[in-house]
Parts: structure tokens; sequence; C-alpha cells
């Protein structure tokens, strides 16, 4: 103790030296009006900058948080979404109205894909909301840019469901300009690319046209984004273009999907089986 | 030191205080260079002055200035740094022989190279020090040197001059 202030009386000229200046200094930053300023803005931008780099640090471990909710809230405007489209008037004159049934029809439920693959032929994802979520096997599953696949099975808390990454599955789709009828068919090559098919070669096709669910799908709504016409090819003989098309779904980064509720595919379905067996 | 020297010395100082503030504090050659007469009593301190009186009277006399100029503590704090800097500058300005104790800092003692190269270090130094602090601004760094030079220029022809009168003592 006692050599500490032997060393501080050692020192005693600098001490006091630094002691006068930081008033000196305080002083100045303090009574004179720009030089105020100066210290005020200067000191302003650092803990600004130090502040929103924090900022930026803690918003980083809340963003799987915000995501889930903004799946969620998402989920609820594609259900509403999708109502308010039905509710579109056709361009006829009749007295045509869209029954509540139909107006409630789609309703969007948002899910968490906890497995999936992309670089097989056959491709699933896996979900984690099951048949007590209300998910039923033969939904239609969607991402907020594009067209994911179909339900195949559920236990009670996770679904399976099938890509469109695979070669089995198809989705009646329609060009989105001249509203021509195909279906979607992924030949297995590249996660991005799909096969437009049964296009008639005598329709016109424009590349960049735009790729969308067809009214006549029975599993998923109507005018949902698939993907973008890449190339449009002609063979000699074929019936049909031979039309690539890009996926607006990005597989690889796909962390969210909503798995689309159609409320009356039973009854459509039971409908359906009542068509006279062909002979 | 005997009591009548310490009147005396109280007296210069309060006496280059009053010139500054009263007359010299509007006075610029050519709006770049003023003159800081307060600064005699930091030139003319005895060489072995207690350090710690010489730091705390530094503070003293420039705060009185601060006062009159409206620049709280800007010549405070330049006036302390010198005062505190002037062991250094002796040191880099010891002559060959070293310095003779009894000595007292003047043209007549130390001869002109020492004594103007003494004084252009601590008019130098002060003067710079101020004028960038009062400016506040780096864009006009060029302008505070100026007035530092012209303004050290000016404070050297001036202690000449005291310094001739003193001669003859």
């Amino acid at each position: 103790m006692i050599q500490l202030f032997q060393f501080l009386a050692r020192q005693r000229v600098i001490l006091l030296f630094l002691l006068l200046e930081l008033v000196n200094v305080w002083a100045v930053f303090k009574y004179n009006a720009y030089q105020h300023t100066l210290y005020f803005n200067t000191t302003n931008q650092w803990a600004a900058s130090i502040l929103s780099t924090t900022q930026e640090v803690k918003t980083y471990h809340q963003l799987r948080i915000v995501n889930g909710t903004l799946a969620r809230e998402n989920a609820q405007l594609r259900t509403e979404l999708l109502r308010l489209k039905s509710q579109q008037q056709p361009l006829t004159k009749l007295p045509y109205y869209v029954s509540e049934a139909m107006l409630n029809r789609y309703q969007a439920v948002a899910s968490k894909v906890i497995d999936q693959s992309t670089s097989m032929s056959q491709n699933y994802l896996t979900l984690d909301k099951g048949r007590k979520d209300g998910i039923q096997p033969g939904m239609a599953v969607i991402s907020s840019t594009g067209v994911v696949g179909k339900v195949m099975s559920c236990t009670d808390n996770l679904s399976l469901v099938v890509s469109v990454l695979h070669t089995s599955n198809s989705v009646s789709a329609k060009l989105k300009r001249s509203g021509e009828l195909g279906y979607i068919k992924w030949p297995g090559y590249q996660s991005e690319v799909a096969d437009m098919m049964d296009v008639s070669k005598y329709k016109k096709v424009v590349k960049g046209d735009t790729v969308v669910t067809s009214d006549y799908n029975a599993v998923f709504p109507p005018n949902i984004p698939i993907g973008i016409v890449a190339k449009v090819g002609l063979e000699k003989d074929d019936t049909f273009h031979d039309i690539k098309v890009m996926l607006f779904t990005q597989f690889a980064t796909l962390q969210y999907v909503y798995v689309i509720k159609n409320r009356l595919a039973g009854q459509q379905a039971q409908l359906e089986t009542t068509k006279p067996k062909a002979e | 030191m005997n009591f009548t020297f310490n009147f005396k010395w109280f007296f210069s100082v309060v006496f280059a205080i009053a010139i500054q503030v009263l007359f010299l504090r509007d006075i610029a050659i050519a709006n770049v260079a003023f003159c800081f007469i307060y600064t005699w009593f930091l030139v003319k301190a005895p060489m072995q002055v207690n350090p710690l009186l010489l730091l705390l009277g530094a503070m003293a006399v420039g705060w009185v200035i601060d006062v009159f100029y409206n620049t709280h503590g800007m010549h405070a704090f330049a006036c302390v740094l010198v005062a505190w800097l002037r062991p250094v500058y002796f040191r880099i300005l010891t002559p060959a022989n070293g310095y003779d104790e009894r000595s007292s800092i003047s043209l007549a003692e130390m001869k002109w190279l020492w004594f103007f190269s003494y004084l252009f270090l601590m008019l130098m130094s002060h003067h710079l020090l101020l004028f960038i602090l009062e400016a506040g601004d780096w864009s006009l760094l060029g302008y505070s040197v100026l007035k530092a030079l012209s303004s050290t220029l000016l404070g050297m022809a001036v202690f000449g001059i005291l310094e001739f009168f003193n001669r003859s003592e």
C-alpha cells in the first residue's frame, strides 16, 4: 500500500498534468457550442453503429421464432387469398354467385419440412404436421413460391409428401397466357426443370410464359404458380410441344410449406365414383 | 525565492493577462497573426520551478484567458500541455556543456540561437494546439497551421523586442 502511494508520489507531475488536461478537455467539449456538437455527433455515431451491430446479433438469434410466426401468418393470408380469388366474378352477364361452401373450400396450414430428398428419382418430404392437425392423405402442398407436392400418408404428428420431383407424380397445369391445359411431369434429371406434357403442337406456346395449376385440378387450388416456360421445342413427328419448365420452388432451401385442405375433396371424390363404368 | 520576487512575478503575469484581454484580443495582423503575450510567464519561468506549481499556474492563467475569450478550456488546455512539455524542450535544446544552474531564461544569458529555438518550440506548440482545437474541423487544418505559424513569428518578434529592453539588466 505504501509502495502504491510512493509510486503515485513519484509520478505526481504526470498525474497532475493528466488531471488538469482532462478537466480542460471536458470544459472544451461541454461549454463550446461547436465542439459540443462535434462530440455529440461523433459519440452518437459510434453508439449507433455499436448498438445496431448488437441488435443484428440479437435479431439473428430470434430468426427461428420469427420464421415460425411468419409461416403461420402466411397460412392465414393464403386461406383468405384463396377465398377471395374464388369470389372473382367470371366475365359473363349471368347471375353467377359463388356459394359459401365453395368460398371456404381451401384452408392453408403452415408446416415445417423436417426431411426431404431432392437428388433421387423419387423424392419425398416429411412434414411436422399430421392427422392431429387435420392433414389427410391426398392434400396439396405448396410453398410461398410454387408447388411442392401431394400428401401421401400421415401419422398422428407427421406426414409424408410425394414431391413433384417424383417420376410418377403429375400436376394438372395450364399456361397462364392462353389457358392451354397440360400436365407437369418430372423426367428425373435436374431438380429445377420439369416437362409440360400434352399441349398440342397447333397451339402457340411462348417462352417466358407462366405455368400455373389448372382449374380442373382435384388436389391443388387453381392458379397456383408452378414455373416458367424455359424452352419450347418441337420434333418433326411430334403431336405435342416439348416444353421445359423452370420450377419456381427452390427445393434445396425449402423450410416452410403450406398444406392446402380442400374441404370439398371428399365430396368431389365421392361424386366422381358414381360415374357409370365404361362397358 | 524571496517574497518581493514573487510579488513582482505575480504583477507581471496580471499585467500580461490584462494587456491580452483588453487590447490584444481584437488585434490580428492580416487576420492570421495573433499575439498571445500572456504566454510570457510560461517562457520566462525559471528552469528550476516546481513543475506542479507551473502546471497549476498555467491552468489558472489559461482559464482566466478562456473566460474573456469565451473559449472555455482551450487556452487552458494549450497552456497546461506546454507547461508540461517545457522540461522536454530543455532536454532537446541542451547546450554542449550542459545548463548552468543559475542562469535565467533570457536573451542575454542564453544567447540568440538557444533562445529563439526555445521560443519557437514553445510558441509553436502552444499556438498549434490552440488554433486546431478552436477550429474543430480537420478541413480547416491548413488554415489553423497558417495562423499558428504566423502567430509564432509575431510572438517571437514581440518577445525578442521585450528581451532587448531587458538586455541591460
